[in-house]
């Protein structure tokens, strides 16, 4: 059996990994937030979300958390009147990327937080293999 | 006085290992906190760890397979105000994870200082 305090660690690790793909989700929705089509008529930019899911590890004996799937938002595209644009179809209407910077920006912070959270869990579970070690100093 | 009849360092191994196992109980919490249909977890009470002897098995054959030590590191869902648990169906509150995390550190810090004082003290008795 693995020692608990690493295995504490790769534990908080998982969970960094799986906010960080969530957090290039986000950046690669925010900064897609106004790209359309090439072509007249054509689909924007759909924004991708992404799903998370518990997993027992067993070489670990744990659970660790992965990125389960990274899917597509389905929700209807906003339509803008621009006739300039190249992608406006007869009408002038542009399809417009369904992101909406706002939610991109509240998932961001909650990403940022459980970030924050998991390094937390390292920080302090890597004190503690510390603690234990330096019992050994100046015995 | 007779230190041997102090179980101490049993005793704060013990806890060092009971601790070590709520530390992973929590990480894997803070790492599910945004899973969804995740349940928080935790691991039974110290006391409850030092008064229950669990019966092991002999281990009498080198292709048996040893089990882990005790049940101090055994899993069980927190029961959770059902008003706290997220639409995703998550029940880990963060911060009480972030206290539990604040917790399990300073009783580690204290457990090993504790062990290292009478380690001196042993010590100083042999010089």
């Amino acid at each position: 059996m693995q020692d608990s305090l690493q295995t504490a660690l790769r534990i908080a690790a998982s969970g960094l990994q799986a906010q960080s793909t969530r957090l290039r989700i986000v950046s690669q929705n925010i900064a897609n937030a106004q790209s359309t089509g090439s072509m007249p008529g054509a689909d924007p930019y759909s924004r991708q979300t992404v799903s998370f899911e518990s997993e027992m590890d067993r070489t670990l004996g744990a659970n660790v958390v992965n990125v389960k799937s990274i899917g597509v938002d389905s929700s209807p595209f906003k339509l803008e009147h621009d006739p300039g644009n190249p992608a406006a179809d007869e009408g002038g209407m542009v399809k417009m990327p369904n992101v909406d910077v706002l939610t991109e920006l509240a998932d961001m912070r909650e990403a940022n937080r459980s970030y924050e959270a998991n390094l937390q869990v390292a920080k302090q579970s890597a004190d503690m293999l510390n603690t234990t070690i330096s019992l050994m100093k100046d015995a | 006085m007779q230190l041997s009849s102090v179980y101490l360092f049993e005793i704060g191994s013990q806890k060092a290992q009971w601790l070590s196992a709520r530390q992973t109980a929590i990480a894997a919490n803070v790492a599910n906190a945004n899973t969804p249909a995740y349940h928080a977890v935790d691991i039974q009470p110290f006391s409850a760890v030092l008064d229950s002897s669990p019966i092991e098995l002999a281990t009498t054959n080198p292709a048996h397979l040893s089990l882990p030590q005790s049940e101090a590191g055994a899993l069980r869902e927190v029961d959770v105000d059902p008003t706290e648990q997220t639409l995703s169906g998550n029940t880990v509150n963060i911060e009480q994870q972030m206290i539990n995390l604040g917790d399990v550190n300073r009783d580690y810090t204290m457990n090993s200082d504790i062990r290292r004082v009478f380690h001196q003290l042993l010590l100083s008795a042999l010089k």
